[in-house]
């Protein structure tokens, strides 16, 4: 089960990490100052590994969203570890990964299937920054376009064994319509 | 997206004010109730979401507002668009006030979803649950109206339990695992038949359903799994696909409660395996309670995808689901295990296949982690040796894998789950350690607060020597990991994470000539060694000088001070004299073979130097065992300016632990020696050469060494006269020209201000003895905080307690008639010049430890 997503700018030196788009699916707080501060505390993890990752890669700095996209497959990320009450409740493990100028990022219930887990974020990343591409803010005016996303491929925080065919017929339901 | 843009819309959406916010949503509003909304409300919901979004406080929104949006969200009419952006605005509100939705009306599947959706994410309105996941199971106990889809329930439920697993009844749970069952089982082999377009060409003959096939090709000959591929899929197909998805956790849920299975006399669950085996590979599974009947169709299920995963899959996509699939199955056999020990035998043998099939494949490295983990939960039942599965884990896995961020991680928290079960049941965990540190050393971010778990389960007496090289040699360690990569042909991806600013040509020769290939073979062993090749390795960390600059080699130099720390901290709980008398040798010895970081070797210093105190604190009899080296040590004056905070602390541990109090062989002689040994290095740097230029010594360095001499002194009377000769000469040394240009004002007048008050402290040699060398008790509760340049403030505040207590005995008035001892005399004296002298060292301190 997911907790959460997120996609965020992750900044840089001088400008700071910023959540783009998120969505909760694990137990709401009391609170909606303490969900936000939730979501922010990934958010600016997942902006320093991101950071850090790409330090020691090596790697010269990427380009904001070339026209041909970089693929995903070679995208950077990781995984790193949220221990139990912070900022969620329970223990949580995040995998993220650094698309071009943007990261994105789900937050697992401990013991989730990881390795299905970097499968589905590099799904939704494919389809996320296709969706950030010729919008500019994209998604902060369309967050329905990505919560159409996340039906399909995340429904509920549920991370779904989809097949390639599997994968197509969820996105032949009801199409883009929406989305455009 | 442009960081600038994103920048700008958010700041404007927070700056929103209430009053326009309210207009805002009074359009927004007028659009909602428009006849059929359409992009310009599109437009709006988008852009209150945005103002909603934006900030962390939440922001009020009319009641009418709300109960519009609901309403749009409930009506059949409205486009799905519409629908998605009222959802998402009511979740971005959450909690929210006024919400009256309910699930009991909603007929579409599709909206019963989108309205979970934003019931669910209300809080913890434990009651709201539990009514979305009544209403879910009702819709998939019962028959769905026509064109309506089961497909988009059962994440719906998946939430529901995660959130509050008490939302079902125990009925409820038996019919969707009864349900389950049915779905993972007997879902249909042959292809779904695709929508009817309904264009006039259109001919329903040409769409004859095809069986489904294998990842391969290959026709399926046995039952539907989620690899099974089709081009079209049938609704059960797709309840297949979910069930299977959220297999785990129902079990997990509700799997394990065996309450209640009534009228069946079944035994089984209490038997021992032999048993079992046979009634759980009976065939009469349809008797079986829907539970134990769930769990034997979920074995069943895992053991097809097993074999299913053996398949070559013919494109990359599907060869990554397999990889995830067994996995899960595995993962799952082991829940099954655990809640039906019966299972043990079959599962055991099976994945005992399993893992010969896979262990010489790196793509399936991550797989062999849910195996282990199952051995490690069964293997004693299953009386598999499992020694061989853990071996290969151990040895090979990080050896070739480290650079495998995700297996590392995996492998990280897999050895931290286990870290005591491993730590009682098998060597393997402790003999392998060097090998784990790959993984920390290639990956150091996201695994050095897992390290800080396992650590301290790595640690014993057997082991404690070698980690501590290990930790000082871990950013060598990444270097020489990374000659290796490019040394080997690894794929040209992985040889890409190498930084390709740094040219490494001389290691990458040197990895490849004989003369360091021992070397490199120790510095990257995969199992603990007794073999003692450190002095190999100081060739070696000069030839990988060049890859120091390597920023991940700079960020595993970074986790190295807080590992060190965490290492003598566990140690000291278990350590006994030989340990501590050979780490404080090490410490002194490794404190000058470091890898070249200057930032590095600065933070290892400042924490040996710390550790070298608690160590002598820990064990005060070190001191005179280890003579031989504190002296040689504590000798060299090179050590001043090369490693300030160990000779520092070195020459305090000296001055504080070199006493009868502690250790009833000290003897004048060995006083007299330390005592010497440290006259002359204090001779050596305060010596005033007219010609030559005065080296820069730290003032901490010359304090301490004044304080250390007078308190040997103080031990060994006879030394008072020299050491009061020295300090008298600290006043000429101090204005010298020669000083006054290398040292500033505040440093000489610290210099001078300690040296008189300890030739003022030396004038009472009985006092000066009294206060420097407290009663056994005392040097056993006296250390809370160790600093040494807070030893003098916190000597005398120890004293001042002390005397306190002993002179509040006598009344005030008894004090003052009652002929006192010049002892106590003293101590009257030293109160008050203590207190003076504590104001005064405490600031002295302050600015030294800025």
């Amino acid at each position: 089960m997911v907790l959460a997503f997120v996609l965020l700018s992750p900044g840089g030196r001088p400008a700071p990490c910023r959540l783009l788009y998120a969505r909760s699916f694990g137990p709401p707080p009391h609170d909606r100052l303490l969900r936000k501060e939730q979501l922010l505390a990934v958010a600016r993890q997942v902006s320093s590994h991101c950071h850090l990752q790409h330090a020691s890669s090596g790697r010269p700095p990427a380009s904001p969203l070339p026209e041909d996209p970089s693929p995903l497959h070679a995208a950077p990320g990781g995984l790193f570890h949220l221990p139990p009450g912070d900022p969620f409740p329970g223990r949580a493990t995040v995998t993220w990964l650094a698309a071009p100028s943007v990261a994105l990022a789900l937050v697992c219930e401990a013991h989730e299937n990881l390795t299905l887990a970097e499968g589905t974020l590099r799904l939704l990343a494919g389809r996320l920054t296709a969706l950030l591409r010729p919008h500019g803010p994209g998604l902060l005016l369309r967050p329905e376009a990505a919560d159409l996303v996340l039906d399909r491929l995340l429904p509920h925080g549920q991370l779904l064994f989809l097949s390639r065919p599997f994968l197509h017929a969820v996105e032949r339901d009801g199409g883009g319509k929406a989305a455009r | 997206m442009g960081t600038a843009a994103a920048e700008s819309f958010l700041k404007q959406a927070r700056e929103v004010q209430e009053d326009e916010l309210n207009r805002f949503a009074a359009r927004v509003a007028a659009q909602l109730q428009g006849p059929e909304p359409g992009p310009e409300a599109a437009d709006c919901l988008q852009r209150l979401h945005l103002v909603l979004a934006a900030s962390k406080r939440p922001r009020r929104l009319d009641a009418h507002l709300v109960e519009l949006l609901q309403a749009v969200l409930c009506s059949p009419k409205c486009p799905e668009q519409i629908q998605l952006l009222c959802a998402a605005v009511l979740r971005e509100m959450s909690p929210c006030d006024g919400l009256q939705l309910s699930c009991d009306g909603i007929h579409d599947t599709k909206l019963l979803s989108l309205v979970s959706s934003v019931l669910l994410a209300q809080g913890e309105e434990k009651a709201e649950v539990s009514a979305v996941g009544q209403r879910v199971v009702r819709a998939l106990e019962g028959r769905l109206p026509e064109g309506q889809s089961s497909r988009y329930l059962l994440p719906i439920l998946s939430n529901v339990i995660s959130l509050s697993p008490e939302a079902l009844t125990e009925e409820q749970t038996n019919v969707v695992s009864k349900k389950m069952a049915d779905w993972l089982r007997y879902a249909s082999i042959q292809q779904g038949v695709a929508q009817p377009s309904g264009g006039f060409f259109s001919n329903p003959r040409t769409r004859q359903p095809g069986p489904v096939t294998e990842v391969d090709g290959a026709i399926a000959t046995d039952f539907f799994t989620v690899l099974s591929l089709g081009q079209y899929y049938t609704e059960d197909q797709w309840l297949n696909m979910q069930a299977f998805s959220m297999l785990r956790k129902w079990l997990l849920c509700y799997g394990g409660k065996e309450v209640n299975t009534p009228n069946l006399g079944d035994t089984s669950e209490m038997d021992g395996s032999v048993v079992s085996v046979v009634s759980t590979s009976s065939t009469s599974s349809r008797l079986l309670p829907p539970k134990e009947r769930l769990r034997e169709k979920a074995f069943e299920y895992c053991q097809r995808l097993i074999e299913q995963s053996n398949r070559q899959a013919l494109k990359k996509a599907d060869g990554d689901l397999q990889k995830a699939c067994l996995i899960e199955a595995v993962a799952i056999m082991d829940i099954i295990c655990k809640q039906d020990s019966s299972y043990v035998y079959r599962a055991a043998s099976f994945l005992k296949i399993l893992h010969g099939r896979i262990s010489g494949d790196a793509t399936y490295a991550r797989a062999l982690l849910p195996i282990a983990q199952f051995f490690l939960n069964h293997g004693e039942m299953a009386a598999v040796d499992c020694d061989a599965i853990y071996k290969h884990l151990f040895t090979d896995i990080p050896a070739q894998l480290f650079h495998n961020s995700s297996l590392a991680f995996e492998f990280v928290l897999f050895c931290k789950d286990n870290s005591q079960l491993f730590t009682e049941t098998s060597s393997i965990f402790r003999q392998n350690f060097p090998n784990l540190f790959k993984f920390l050393a290639w990956n150091s971010p996201p695994l050095i607060a897992e390290f800080v778990d396992i650590l301290p389960f790595l640690l014993d007496a057997g082991t404690a020597i070698e980690i501590f090289h290990l930790l000082l040699d871990l950013p060598c360690l990444t270097a020489a990991l990374d000659v290796q990569m490019r040394s080997s042909s690894l794929p040209s991806s992985e040889k890409a994470a190498c930084d390709p600013a740094v040219k490494p040509a001389a290691c990458l020769e040197a990895f490849r000539s004989p003369l360091h290939r021992s070397a490199f073979q120790y510095l990257l062993r995969i199992e603990s060694s007794s073999e003692d090749a450190q002095e190999r390795l100081i060739p070696l960390r000069q030839l990988l000088g060049s890859l120091a600059s390597s920023p991940r080699v700079m960020q595993c130099a970074d986790t190295v001070p807080v590992l060190l720390e965490l290492f003598f901290s566990v140690v000291a709980e278990f350590a006994d004299a030989s340990l501590i008398n050979q780490l404080v040798v090490l410490v002194l010895q490794r404190s000058d073979q470091l890898y070249e970081i200057p930032a590095f070797k600065d933070d290892v210093h400042r924490v040996l130097s710390s550790q070298l105190v608690m160590l002598c604190k820990l064990r005060p009899a070190l001191i005179m065992e280890l003579s031989k080296e504190l002296l040689e040590f504590s000798g060299t004056v090179s050590n001043i300016q090369n490693k300030e905070p160990i000779f520092t602390h070195v020459v305090w541990a000296i001055g504080e632990y070199m006493s009868v109090s502690y250790d009833k062989r000290c003897t004048v002689e060995q006083i007299t020696r330390f005592f010497e040994t440290l006259e002359a290095v204090l001779f050596e740097v305060t010596q005033l050469r007219p010609q030559a230029n005065v080296p820069s010594y730290a003032p901490r360095a010359i304090t301490v060494l004044m304080t250390a001499l007078t308190k040997l002194a103080a031990r060994s009377q006879d030394l008072i006269p020299r050491v009061s000769l020295f300090l008298s000469k600290m006043r000429t040394f101090v204005q010298s020209p020669a000083v006054t240009s290398v040292y500033c004002e505040e440093d000489r007048e610290e210099i001078l201000t300690r040296a008189t008050e300890l030739m003022n402290l030396l004038k009472m040699p009985s006092v000066a003895q009294f206060v420097f060398t407290p009663s056994v008790d005392v040097a056993h509760t006296r250390f809370q905080k160790e600093q040494t340049h807070c030893d003098l403030r916190d000597n005398f505040r120890q004293q001042l307690r002390e005397i306190y207590r002993s002179t509040l005995l006598l009344t005030p008035r008894a004090f003052l008639i009652c002929p006192l001892s010049s002892r106590c005399h003293a101590v009257f004296f030293i109160c008050t010049r203590s207190l003076l002298y504590i104001f005064e060292l405490y600031s002295v301190n302050k600015r030294n430890s800025k």
